[in-house]
């Protein structure tokens, strides 16, 4: 599960299971189906976000330090690069 | 200008183990015209139940202060740093580029309560540090004592941020003049007692006031007070 969380209070603002992370040059590209319509308050706070990425054993959070979360062209495909990752267990 | 915003009208939370009032947005409370007042962009005054509280979470890009007001607070976080906040103490986080804590009530019996502030660093990319020090809590009265500041000292915590926070006890009908530079901001909040400012102006428990374009604050205890004066920068 992927899970877009306000830095400020950790408001939910979107999640799913169908996503992708791929790993380049330290750096990590994330993309996620989206409609444009779910994303909007994603897009308006994209200065003061964290992604969790959250499986049974643990939690992985990304950011991107200098905001560099986009739609695609079409708007379907939200695109993350994330230039930070912290590995932590489940409390 | 002061503008005065009672504790009534703070956006409340509460659940089986936390009672928080929010005075700027945060969590599911989203204001777009209560963001921040300066740098000062969270001010939480949280109340924990015995045993619980909050698990291991990351921070980034904050300057988060911590006072307790009553019982304890166990910190621990990803710098290795663990410790035991209580009243008389201030913490000091800053999360830099990126930091994972804990804070829980360690206490079987007694409930923790603290203000939370966060507070926009004066620049990014920071590497994460953590202090806590004890303030001489005979200095808080009658007297504006500085607890938080940019400026290093004995028993002040040092802030990334452009700011001064003082504490104050002031004794029914002693009286306390605080001057600022044109231009900066200054933040009060009453922590208990009665208190006025600039004569004209009343704050009861947790009641705060955001004032600009002055430059000579009087505070005068109606009855005995205990609050917090925040020197802040200009600007949005």
């Amino acid at each position: 599960m992927l899970m877009i969380r306000h830095a400020i209070g950790s408001r939910l603002l979107f999640q799913t299971d169908i996503f992708e992370i791929n790993e380049k040059n330290d750096k990590w590209e994330i993309s996620i189906p989206v409609n444009k319509k779910d994303v909007q308050e994603v897009l308006k706070l994209k200065e003061e976000l964290n992604l969790f990425e959250v499986t049974e054993q643990e939690k992985a959070w990304y950011y991107s330090s200098n905001a560099q979360i986009e739609l695609n062209d079409e708007g379907t495909e939200l695109l993350i690069s994330a230039d930070h990752k912290t590995v932590y267990p489940l409390s | 200008m002061i503008q005065i915003i009672p504790a009534a009208s703070r956006y409340s939370a509460k659940n089986d183990w936390l009672e928080s009032h929010f005075s700027f947005s945060f969590g599911e409370y989203y204001d777009e015209t209560n963001l921040n007042f300066g740098p000062l962009r969270v001010l939480n005054d949280d109340t924990i139940q015995p045993g619980k509280g909050f698990g291991l979470h990351p921070h980034r890009e904050m300057e988060i202060v911590s006072i307790v007001l009553k019982g304890t607070l166990k910190h621990e976080d990803s710098l290795k740093n663990s410790g035991l906040l209580q009243y008389g103490s201030i913490q000091r986080m800053s999360a830099g580029t990126g930091i994972l804590h804990s804070e829980v009530n360690p206490s079987p019996d007694e409930e923790a309560s603290l203000l939370q502030l966060w507070f926009f660093p004066v620049k990014s990319k920071l590497t994460p540090s953590y202090e806590d020090i004890t303030y001489d809590q005979d200095k808080l009265k009658n007297h504006l004592l500085p607890v938080v500041s940019n400026t290093p000292s004995s028993q002040v915590a040092k802030i990334h941020s452009d700011v001064t926070i003082y504490l104050s006890k002031l004794d029914e009908g002693k009286e306390l003049i605080f001057s600022q530079e044109k231009g900066r901001k200054i933040y009060v909040m009453a922590i208990e007692g009665e208190l006025n400012i600039n004569v004209d102006h009343v704050l009861t428990p947790r009641d705060t006031a955001r004032i600009t374009d002055t430059e000579k604050l009087t505070m005068t205890a109606k009855h005995d007070s205990f609050f917090m004066l925040i020197d802040l920068p200009g600007g949005e």
